[in-house]
């Protein structure tokens, strides 16, 4: 599964997302509106200024000047950052004082008070423009006091709100983004426990999922996957009672056959007669062997009623069993077969039957493929977490590249002239990883012949 | 001796029957179970070849009809079925014997002898191997006719082997046989026993093998 398709992942982006835009569109609204405040509350202070400096207008003699003490005009002028500039003009736009290159408002309307924003000195200014009559009454106009200040202290003041607001909204969104990241991870962890429990089943094992841990979201996929796996080892028993019946019927036709054949090649005395009679002989040894194999790998495989037939066995003492049995067939082959084992005993879980399956196969394949006068040794090798049985003749051995084919059904190594229906191996893997095993294939200690090798977990 | 097929496949049939007949045995074959149970009911035989998969009533039922009603003859199970519940039910209801088809019929043949014998008499005390024999009951042996010069620890060993002719014995086997005579048989003292046995056979060609790691064997003569 890709990455980027994970539900937190997609969860977290749906989430995130837009609450990111709308913490951006949130900070640039409280941008604005600290910005509407500052402005406010800053022309108040520079229309407090300039309402000082009317105050100070006098006329003496005719003459309009300002009567600022030197204390206010410094204090005005101290900070170079926030410094403020005032130019005051008479009714005619004579210069009175202040800083005569102060620009003037555009349109001088007819409001008292107007506030206008300017560049000055490259940096720009808001400034208020105040109309002062002088000697209300007299007729003698208005005189212009303009007071004027660096923009940056406002903007400044602005985003230090806009800071201060925005700060913890972000702090609350990642916040946010983690408590959700945290509760994906906890609401899925029924779904990730279904997934390990599925991962670490065996192709074997067609039993219901548990639905209890899982949340009622979850449920209803539990259950639709359980009615599949049922229906599927329905299917496969199914399957494998066709395999099992189809084959139990096969072996009475053949029963007939086989005694019919050998009564004939006891019967007829001319030569010629037999040669096919002990053709036919052979063909019906196949067939009964086919039957026989196909038969264990209907029982071997996963779906059947034997699924659940484990018990504690020795396996020490079914192996010197099933070799004992052997050693008839192994002589008329002049086969010298022998059994090593260093244990008294080797515990494992198992099911007896089929384990005897697997030997048997095991040792008609070693025996079969191995030429007269030749050997084949079953050994028990304990290591130190497993228990290996081992298969090892001085036959033709098989070449390294059929190695992983031999596995296969049917599937049979060409030129050994030998009679095989090639489900031997198949019977024995499906047999050993049904106990949990593996088999692997090997060349013999001589350096010829097979080493078949299965190792078991031993019993708890 | 009379001997009962019941078996409804007709080419099986009429195999064991010719085979059977062969080794004159009176032979009457029956395809179906519900006739089997009759006959079995008024005639007597001295063996009765069971197939258990027949139509209407099957070889079980005819197996536990005939224990039921105390008849003693030896029957011998013949089955398509070789699941070891199969087995061990044919045998808990009172087979003698139980082969899988298909099945080879010198292996048949001599298991029908064996029952046959095993029905008429207690089961002889002599054993016979070739030229070789033992009189169990009396412990002696006698080769050619000729008694044999054997320990009873040896006779022991030889016992065995000789019940177990041409199978393998294991050395345990051969202890627990012993054990009466020494307190606790040592693999090595089978050894001994095996070793003077095979010297005192050797001459009249009776041979016993050692199978790597399982044990003994009394190898099949030829002709057996």
């Amino acid at each position: 599964m890709p990455k980027s398709r994970t539900l937190r992942r997609q969860l977290l982006v749906w989430l995130a997302g837009p609450l990111f835009i709308l913490w951006s569109i949130s900070t640039l609204v409280d941008y604005d509106i600290a910005k509407r405040f500052v402005n406010l509350a800053y022309d108040r202070t520079l229309l407090e200024t300039a309402l000082d400096i009317g105050r100070q207008v006098k006329v003496v003699n005719n003459q309009i000047y300002v009567d600022l003490p030197e204390v206010a005009v410094q204090m005005l002028k101290t900070q170079e950052t926030d410094r403020i500039y005032y130019l005051v003009t008479g009714p005619k736009g004579e210069f009175i004082t202040g800083e005569p290159d102060l620009p003037p408002p555009s349109s001088l309307g007819l409001d008292r008070i107007s506030y206008y924003d300017d560049i000055y000195r490259n940096r720009a200014i808001r400034v208020v423009a105040l109309r002062v009559p002088v000697e209300p009454g007299s007729g003698k106009g208005a005189v212009l006091i303009q007071v004027a200040e660096r923009v940056t202290v406002r903007s400044d003041f602005a985003r230090r709100i806009m800071l201060r607001m925005g700060l913890p909204q972000a702090l609350l969104i990642l916040f946010a983004a983690v408590l959700v990241w945290y509760a994906i991870g906890r609401g899925l962890a029924p779904l990730s426990a279904l997934r390990r429990e599925i991962e670490n089943r065996s192709h074997r094992d067609l039993s219901a999922l548990p639905e209890d841990p899982a949340p009622q979201e979850v449920r209803p996929l539990i259950r639709a996957m359980n009615d599949l796996l049922q229906r599927l080892s329905k299917t496969l028993a199914a399957q494998q009672r066709f395999i099992a019946d189809a084959a139990h019927q096969l072996r009475t036709p053949v029963a007939g056959i086989k005694t019919q054949t050998e009564l004939a090649i006891r019967e007829s005395q001319s030569g010629n007669a037999q040669i096919p009679l002990h053709q036919l002989h052979v063909a019906t040894e196949q067939t009964t062997r086919l039957i026989n194999q196909l038969l264990s790998l209907a029982r071997a495989e996963p779906g059947t009623e034997r699924a659940h037939f484990t018990e504690r066995l020795d396996l020490n003492k079914l192996v010197r069993e099933a070799a004992t049995d052997w050693v008839p067939r192994a002589l008329a082959r002049n086969i010298d077969l022998g059994f090593d084992s260093p244990l008294e005993s080797a515990m494992i879980e198992g099911d007896a039957f089929l384990l005897r399956e697997m030997l048997n196969n095991l040792l008609d394949n070693a025996i079969r493929y191995t030429q007269s006068g030749g050997q084949v040794t079953v050994r028990i090798v304990p290591d130190a977490a497993n228990i290996m049985l081992s298969v090892e003749d001085n036959g033709p051995g098989i070449p390294e590249s059929e190695r992983e084919r031999v596995f296969e059904r049917f599937y049979r190594v060409l030129g050994t002239g030998v009679d095989g229906c090639g489900l031997g191996l198949a019977i024995v893997r499906e047999i050993a990883q049904r106990h949990g095993g593996e088999v692997t294939l090997g060349q013999g200690a001589s350096g010829r012949g097979t080493l078949v090798r299965i190792t078991f977990p031993p019993a708890a | 001796m009379r001997v009962l097929i019941v078996e409804d496949d007709p080419v099986l049939a009429d195999g064991l029957t010719r085979s059977l007949r062969q080794a004159d045995y009176a032979v009457d074959c029956i395809n179906d179970g519900a006739e089997a149970n009759h006959v079995l009911a008024t005639q007597s035989y001295d063996l009765v070849i069971l197939d258990l998969g027949l139509p209407k009533i099957d070889g079980f039922e005819i197996l536990r009809h005939l224990r039921h009603r105390g008849i003693k003859v030896p029957v011998l199970v013949l089955t398509a079925r070789d699941a070891l519940q199969d087995r061990v039910k044919g045998l808990d209801l009172g087979a003698d014997d139980y082969m899988t088809k298909p099945f080879d019929l010198p292996e048949l043949e001599a298991r029908v002898r064996a029952l046959i014998r095993r029905g008429q008499s207690g089961g002889s005390s002599i054993l016979t191997h070739g030229t070789l024999a033992l009189d169990i009951a009396g412990r002696r042996a006698t080769l050619n006719g000729e008694p044999l010069d054997l320990s009873a620890r040896e006779l022991g060993v030889l016992e065995v082997l000789m019940m177990r002719s041409g199978r393998v014995v294991g050395k345990e086997q051969l202890a627990e046989q012993l054990y009466g005579w020494d307190e606790g048989v040592g693999a090595n003292a089978i050894e001994v026993y095996v070793h003077r046995l095979r010297r005192k056979l050797e001459p009249a060609g009776v041979a016993i093998r050692t199978i790597r790691g399982l044990g003994y064997l009394l190898e099949k003569l030829p002709n057996a």
